[in-house]
Order: structure tokens, then sequence, then C-alpha cells
């Protein structure tokens, strides 16, 4: 397998990136997981190192897991409760970065976010030696706990795994296969864990392969000459648009298709004027070609246009277009004469409007799009691009005072609010921070209430809950606080000898494990 | 001779200093870079980012935080990547110089030679015809950029041809080492090679031309030729050791910048990870200590060079020596 360069640690605690996110899978287990498979069967958490899905009582509050027994790790050593509590300590004792996020409603997990090395996590993790039980009691309910408990973040680990971050040195887990050795500057190589035995098909499936080699340091392109010449099987980054008409005719069987749990979208600042007008956020909605913008991202085949903020296949999506020529479930066509129509309303024609965007290719285009059509429609706007290193950390600094930007969220796990509470809730807008995901600065206290109440719902009730998401996502949309444009696909060119590829939803990876060579 | 070396060194340190000052106040100054935010990942809660900003030393006042860095870096070595955290950020280099030396080293003896091949040649036959047609592909590979040069190699024998018997021995990128597979190693790197090579003979054979044309009007020259001595004599004994020196200077500048990372773009075309390669991805992900340490590599290699330079010209150029 080869990838442009090294992913960061290895430490799956602390590691936030795709690239090993994507690998994590068949080496760590948590106590629940998503089912390893392919297509919206991915979406099904199912108990990993848990016997049984747990047990929730205490409304929503306590979580009862048994752990199975007969686990061992690649060094050989048993898993017990003692490494489950020890895991969840060490989030936070190594400042994981979801620490603060996602598992803050542990009992004491507040203490452990204010002194990290002294967390204990006292009544929040507690394990039943003799009963092989872990009990995890939250301070308020939280209707994704299950999703957060399935990502590598969770990993469960030895005990006395350091409680520092690993870096380049590997840390045994309990899947099928086993870290042998990291050298960002050169490979990550991985291998069979000799003392794996499958204990559920679903969570944990066997591999096929033996040995994982994953090269760093080839552009794509070179990834793709090395794949059509038999020297590697997979590879990570995405194929250039140059390479996609060569592999689409000459390799078809092994060009992989997959719709992602993503949109690219230009994020409003609504603090800031024109945007801080409703009129002026919905006529720009209305002005846009999501046509002439999918063409940007490479057609048809590669992206779907979108007017809504869940992607399809996500809990609570239901298909609708507010701002378009004939509202109603799909996007048809832009609507030039309401847009300027909408702009003289709002008073604000004539307004100067900077667009941030990367420098890559797709956002810079999309940006002088848009750069046009503001224009067209009254304004006075100029594009300006930056390095897509600092770019999203430029644009969620509201010291930057940034009006609007194109970028793009691929959620962490499949949870509606993993989009609509992380891009527009009150609580992810933190003014003068470069983590600050709620880019628009968007604060509407009925809508927040009302995803507070759509995920305590969803403890109990996931299709109840997904309906009240439904309305959420649209009522949002009603306020354009963001505008969405499309849903990405993701392209995977695999070698003519790989086979049974699967693409899971869930974590917008190939279950790896899954698959095998010629 | 050592108050000369001594000199040097204090040169280099300074050079060093200086550099080092500039990109971290580079590095903070650029707004949207907070390393806090990017080591502790996407929406990270405050709380998160204060502990990140206290575990690496970011919270504390900006002349404190470079001394930190620097003793990390030179004293206990210990200094680690922001990005592939564990990383040691000295032992990454020293790992990856081979790659750059091996890479460097091979271009060198393609385009020494090839550019005294050039030159000598191009001067014997002066105005003729082998000295156009010399000049002509000379300035052609002079005027093609690397990147494209290595991405159009790239095509052709990766890719377009890499079935062929032409290409079909070529191994797929990346670098193997010398002492691993000597064979493997040559592979890698021939085409890697020649096109780093290719803009550097041009230029050195076109400066050494003009040079050696240049010397042939001094007095020297015409004493030797009186002298009865012969025409090729003349040309390699005489003409073309005084015109070394300009190319002497231009290898050593070309040489230590290569060495220290100059030879990026091959290296990212060839997947080849040396130096170039890492300065390249820490730029990429604004990994502040793997720069500075490149930077300090890259300026010691400069300023080494050009010590050695100074040096070489005492050996050349008799004149110099009473200096």
């Amino acid at each position: 397998m080869v990838a442009k360069s090294a992913g960061g640690t290895i430490d799956p605690q602390i590691n936030y990136a795709p690239l090993y996110w994507s690998y994590y899978g068949g080496i760590y287990d948590g106590l629940v997981t998503f089912r390893k498979a392919g297509g919206v069967d991915s979406l099904v958490i199912v108990p990993d190192l848990a016997e049984a899905m747990p047990g929730v009582e205490n409304a929503g509050k306590t979580y009862v897991f048994k752990l199975r027994k007969g686990i061992k790790f690649s060094n050989g050593k048993d898993l017990t409760t003692d490494d489950v509590v020890a895991s969840f300590q060490r989030i936070f004792k190594v400042s994981s970065p979801t620490s603060g996020t996602w598992y803050k409603d542990i009992v004491g997990a507040k203490a452990c976010l204010a002194k990290p090395a002294e967390c204990t996590l006292e009544g929040g993790v507690v394990a039943d030696k003799s009963n092989w039980t872990i009990t995890i009691n939250l301070t308020a309910p939280d209707g994704e706990f299950l999703d957060k408990l399935s990502m590598p973040h969770a990993s469960i680990l030895p005990a006395e795994t350091v409680a520092r971050d690993v870096g380049i040195d590997p840390i045994p887990g309990t899947g099928p296969y086993a870290f042998e050795s990291y050298d960002p500057n050169k490979a990550l190589i991985w291998a069979r864990n000799p003392h794996f035995k499958e204990w559920s098909a679903e969570a944990q499936p066997d591999g096929y392969v033996d040995r994982f080699e994953l090269d760093f340091g080839l552009t794509a392109d070179a990834q793709v000459n090395a794949i059509i010449n038999d020297q590697a099987d997979v590879m990570f980054d995405q194929p250039p648009a140059s390479r996609l008409a060569e592999l689409g005719t000459k390799f078809p069987n092994q060009v992989h298709l997959d719709p992602q749990l993503a949109f690219w979208y230009l994020p409003l600042n609504v603090n800031l004027a024109p945007f801080d007008n409703l009129k002026a956020r919905q006529a720009l909605a209305h002005a846009i070609d999501l046509k002439a913008v999918i063409n940007f991202f490479g057609g048809r085949n590669l992206a779907t246009p979108t007017c809504q903020i869940l992607p399809p296949g996500m809990q609570g999506y239901k298909s609708f277009c507010l701002h378009t020529k004939d509202p109603g479930s799909k996007w048809t066509a832009p609507d030039l004469e309401k847009a300027k129509q909408l702009v003289d309303e709002s008073g604000t024609k004539g307004q100067a409007i900077t667009i941030l965007t990367e420098d890559g290719e797709i956002s810079r285009n999309i940006g002088s799009y848009l750069q046009s059509l503001l224009n067209q429609i009254g304004y006075n706007a100029n594009i300006k691009s930056i390095s897509g290193n600092i770019h999203y950390g430029y644009i969620q600094n509201t010291n930057n005072k940034v009006q609007i930007s194109v970028t793009q969220w691929y959620a962490d796990y499949p949870a509606a609010s993993d989009f609509l509470n992380v891009l527009l809730g009150c609580g992810s807008f933190r003014e003068g921070s470069d983590s600050s995901p709620n880019i628009s600065g968007f604060c509407d206290k009925d809508l927040q209430a009302r995803m507070d109440k759509a995920l305590a719902v969803g403890i109990t009730d996931q299709a109840a809950a997904g309906e009240l998401w439904a309305a959420i996502d649209q009522d949002m949309m009603q306020q354009v606080p963001l505008i969405p444009l499309f849903n990405p696909k993701q392209v995977t060119f695999v070698s003519k000898r790989m086979g049974n590829f699967q693409f899971s939803k869930a974590t917008n990876t190939w279950a790896y494990t899954l698959g095998w060579v010629q | 001779m050592l108050a000369a070396l001594l000199q040097r060194v204090a040169q280099m340190l300074f050079v060093m200093f200086g550099i080092s000052v500039l990109v971290f106040l580079i590095f903070f100054a650029t707004p949207g870079s907070d390393p806090a935010a990017r080591i502790a990942g996407k929406n990270a809660a405050p709380e998160t980012l204060i502990a990140v900003r206290h575990d690496f030393g970011l919270d504390r006042p900006l002349p404190v935080q470079y001394a930190v860095m620097m003793k990390k870096l030179f004293v206990t070595q210990d200094l680690v990547s922001f990005v592939n955290r564990g990383l040691k950020v000295v032992p990454a280099i020293v790992e990856a110089a081979p790659v750059t030396l091996s890479l460097v080293f091979g271009a060198a003896l393609f385009w020494v030679i090839g550019g005294l091949a050039v030159g000598i040649l191009a001067a014997a036959y002066r105005d003729g015809i082998v000295d156009r047609v010399l000049m002509i592909l000379s300035l052609t590979g002079v005027a093609i950029p690397v990147f494209w040069l290595g991405e159009m190699t790239n095509l052709v024998s990766q890719n377009r041809l890499h079935d062929t018997l032409l290409f079909s021995w070529v191994p797929a990128l990346g670098y193997v080492p010398l002492w691993v597979d000597p064979v493997g190693w040559f592979k890698a790197l021939l085409l890697p090679w020649l096109t780093l090579s290719l803009g550097f003979i041009g230029i050195y054979g076109r400066v050494l031309r003009a040079n050696i044309v240049e010397t042939y009007q001094e007095d020297f020259i015409r004493t030797a030729r009186a002298k009865g001595i012969s025409e090729t004599r003349v040309l390699l004994r005489h003409a073309l050791r005084m015109s070394l020196v300009p190319f002497v200077t231009m290898f050593g500048l070309d040489f230590g910048a290569l060495v220290g990372g100059g030879a990026l773009v091959t290296e990212v075309i060839f997947g080849l990870n040396g130096v170039g390669k890492l300065t390249y991805d820490s730029l990429q992900s604004l990994d502040l200590p793997v720069i500075m340490a490149s930077v300090m590599y890259a300026s010691f290699f400069v300023v080494l060079a050009n010590a050695v330079v100074d040096m070489t010209y005492a050996v050349l150029d008799p004149r110099t020596r009473s200096h």
C-alpha cells in the first residue's frame, strides 16, 4: 500500500488522521465497534470486546458492559477489566483530541480535563473484576455515546501503556493484526497477531492477508503508476484528476467509487456584514449553480449536488432543497432573478465581500466562480487564497474576520449531530480560537434546544430522533448559516489482484481485513 | 589557516542563528498556524488545547520557547516533531541524509563529467558545428525545469513504456539502501541522477566553455603557445585549469545547497525519502521542529561547501595562494 506521507503518531488514542484511522480497525478493539462490512451494513454498532450490547440504565446515564474472556493482546497478555479502566483514564492523561468533546460526560471527566496527569475517572468507569463487568456512568445522557466508544480514541490498550503519546513505538492491540515497525519517513508495517482468535466475525473477523506494508513518499500520480505496474495494491490518496479518465477507461474494474458521509460547503459568517442579513444569505444560496460547482470537483460521477447539511445515508436524512428554482426534494436550477431581488430587499447591495479559499485547485476554482457570481448579483467581491495547511484553522478563528469561505466536513461517526451540532451548535462556537468548528458563528437557542432534545431521544428511540434531526436540518437551512455544495465520493484505485473490496460507510474507509489478494 | 577556519565556524553559527530566529518568528507570526490547535486535532475542546499547549511548552514566552527548542535540537537532541509526535527530529534527519547524499553525489558525478566534457569539447571546436549543437543542447537542458523532466521521466519509464524492453528494468519509485542491495540502489537512483544533473550539465558546460574561451586571451596562453606546446596540452593543462575556478565556485554552492535539501523536487517526484522530502513534508504540515532542524542542516552544508571552495581556489590558481 502506498501513501503520500506518514499520518503522524501511531498512538490510537491520539491520532486523528484518516490515514491511520483506516487501519486501526484491524489492530485495536473497543468495547463496541462498527460492523466490519461494506455499505449500509457497516453503520450498525456491534459488541466487540464486550460480550453483548450494554444494558442502558439510569435514564441513559449508565452503561453496563460484560467483557469477553480469553482475549489476548498481541504481546500475549490477557485482556482484563483493568485494561479497560486504564484505557479510559489514558484518553485524558494523554489529552486525546476528543477528550473534551466526546468523553466529557463521563463522571469524573471534568477533573481529568483540569488535571490530566491525575485522572482516575472515579465513579465514571467502574470495573467489577469478579463479574468481568465494566460500568460507565455519565453525568448526562448521551445518545451518541456508543458511536464515540466505537472510535479509535476509545481503543482498549494494555493497562501498562505509558501515559504519554507513544509516537512511533507501537502499542499492542487485540485485533487480528499488530504493528511491527513504524518509520514516518519510510513505512508502517503490520502483520498477524499470533495471539488472535476470532471471537466475533461481525466485530473483528480474521483477516485474509498476512502482512501489510504501507510505504510513504509517493505522489498521487506515482501511486497510480505503482498500482498499474503491480508494485502496490492500494493507494491511499485520491488519484489526480488528470488520471481519472485513463483509469475509468483502461482499468474500470480496479476503480471503486464510494459515497462518503461528507460535504463541501460555504460557511457564511452570520456575525459579519453582509451575511448577518438573512436575505443576503438566501440570495447567494439561490444564485449558486451546483451543477457548475461539481464540475470543478470532477463531475457527476465524483460528486452529488446537495442543498442540506445531512448527507445521504445519515440518520435523519430526508432529501430537500429550499433554495432553487422550484423548491422541492431536489436541486433543479439556480434562480438569479430571485437572488438579485433578495439582495435589493436586503439593502446590502454594493457591499464588499472577501472569499477565502485554500490554495488547492478545486477550492480556488470554486472561489473564482463565487467571486463572479457575487459580483453578478450586486456585491463587490474579491478572492484571497491561503495555504491549505493553515486555511482550516484560519477560517475558524473569529479574529480573522472571514466572511465566507470554501471548506469541507467529513463525519467522524455516522450521527446527525456530528454534522448539525458540531457545525452549527452553540457549544462549538468559540470566539478567538483556531478550534471552533462552528465557523459561521451561528447560535440559535431554539434550534439548540431541539438538537439537545434529539440527542436525548436518540438514547431510547433512534427512529424518533431521526425524525427530529430531519426537521432540524430543514429549519437550519431556512436560516442559511452555511451553503451546502455537494457530497463527494471516494475514489479508490486498487491492483488487479485485489479482491472483495468493501467500503465501510461508517468509517469512510475500506474494510481492509475483508480484502484479499491473489 | 586556523584563523580562517575559526572565522568560517563563526560565520556558520551566525548564519544558523539568524535563520533559526527568522524561521521561528515567521512560524509564530503566521495567523492560523497556532500549533496547539493543529496538534490537538479538529474540534478539540478549549481544555484540551490548554493541556496540549502546556505539554508542548507553547504557553511559555517566545524567547524561552526558542531557547528550549534550540537546546532540544543541539544539546539533548530529543526534539520531537509536532505532527509525527514521537518522531525525534535529529535521528530522522540523520536517517534521511544517506538518501540525499546518494542522490546528490551520483548526480554530481554525472554533472561534473558531463559539464567538463561539454565545456571542453565546445571550447576545442568553438564556433564550429559541434560547439553550436552542444550549446543548443545545453541551453535546452538548462531551460527544462527539473519537476517537468522528472514527471516526464516517470510518465515514460513508469507508465507508458514501462512494459517495453527499454524500461522494464526500472524499479518501483523509492530508495534502496546501498548496503542492502547495491544493484537495486543503482537502478533506483539512475534516472533521478540523470534528471537532477541534466540542467547542471548545461549550465556548467556553457560556463566552462565561456571561461576557456576567455582564458585563451590571457598572456600565459600566448606564452605557452609560443613555447610550442601542443594545442591539446594548452587547452587541458593551461586554459582548463584556470577556467575551473568559477566552475568550482558554482559547484561548491550548488552541491552544498543540494545536500542541504535543495534536491527537494527530485526527491518528491522520485519518492526518495531524503532530507528534501522531509523538508517538503514538514512545510506541508507546518511542522516547526522539523523545519527548524532541516534549515539548520541546510545552512550548515552551504557554509561548509563555501569553505571548501575557498580552499580549492588555492590549489587551482597559484595567484590566490599569497592572500
